[in-house]
């Protein structure tokens, strides 16, 4: 089933270049000072976690992800960015602040602690009742298949909600991001030119 | 390999929160949102590669999110942008426009 059918050295050296660009990246996301550059990692993070899926078994979430995230949402901030940014330190890094020292131990403890309950959870038996279920009706079809057959029987009703809410969302977009004023500056245009004729 | 996974999915939420609280322009503060976004769909597809290889249930929802989390960034932006015109300004501490 898996599309890598790659040796096992080499899968884990395709994992450990997929985990340290995400690391880094989204070190870089959040701590540079410039915003473009961190626009710019925020898309190399969203790259190799779609290559991440695919080596997972996931390709259509995969192909969603590059789609969406690099090729829609990426862009989208690339433009707010473009449309806002004022640069004005010249300093990589900025300088921390108590609450920005006292943000950074809370997380940190949150991820050891995370950490730790990960460790301490034995997966393997999980792993042990479900693989029984498995073995018994394994259907080979496709993953793309699976999903769509899914999507339009068991998930219809969400899925149909999921529509809704985009075409929610892009309407609201609009209304939002609409500049207020410009029908009226239309307006004050439009009047000197009707008074132009009684001049002549 | 699914524990490996499992806390590379930790270490994004967490740098994603740190992000959300600490970052001073509201841009950077939905990218944060959008790693927390990939976080959760990092952690639904491991588990449903590892436990669900038959139904890819878990795929299915984290569709739902990327969709989701597409719709939010639409949104987000599109306050940011209108907040800016206003003000002319993007950081997050000067939005007090309703504030009581």
């Amino acid at each position: 089933m898996n599309i890598f059918e790659l040796s096992e050295p080499l899968h884990e050296i395709l994992f450990f270049i997929l985990e340290f660009g995400v690391i880094f990246g989204s070190l870089g996301v959040v701590l540079f000072t410039n915003i473009v550059y961190s626009a710019f990692f925020l898309g190399l993070v969203f790259f190799c976690i779609s290559i991440l899926y695919f080596a997972l078994n996931a390709d259509f979430v995969a192909a969603a992800q590059i789609l969406i995230y690099v090729g829609a949402v990426n862009v989208l901030i690339v433009f707010a960015v473009m449309l806002i940014n004022k640069p004005k330190s010249l300093k990589i890094f900025p300088s921390w602040t108590i609450g920005d020292k006292i943000t950074f131990i809370i997380c940190s403890n949150m991820f050891f602690l995370l950490v730790t309950v990960i460790l301490n959870t034995s997966w393997f038996n999980i792993t042990l009742i479900t693989e029984s279920k498995i073995f018994l009706n394994f259907n080979f079809t496709q993953n793309v298949q699976r999903i769509g057959y899914l999507l339009l029987t068991q998930f219809l009703l969400p899925f149909e909600l999921l529509s809704i809410v985009l075409l929610i969302a892009l309407i609201g977009a609009i209304v939002i991001a609409r500049r207020e004023n410009l029908i009226k500056i239309n307006e004050k245009e439009k009047a000197p030119i009707e008074k132009n004729p009684t001049v002549f | 390999m699914l524990e490996h996974l499992l806390n590379l999915g930790a270490y994004l939420f967490c740098i994603g929160i740190f992000g959300l609280i600490t970052s001073r322009n509201m841009v950077r503060a939905l990218m944060c949102l959008e790693l927390v976004f990939n976080a959760v769909n990092v952690n639904l597809i491991t588990f449903s590669n590892s436990f669900d290889i038959q139904q890819t249930k878990g795929e299915i929802f984290a569709i739902f999110i990327i969709a989701i989390a597409a719709a939010e960034a639409a949104i987000g932006l599109a306050i940011v942008l209108a907040i800016y015109r206003n003000k002319k300004s993007t950081r997050i501490d000067q939005f007090n426009l309703l504030k009581w």
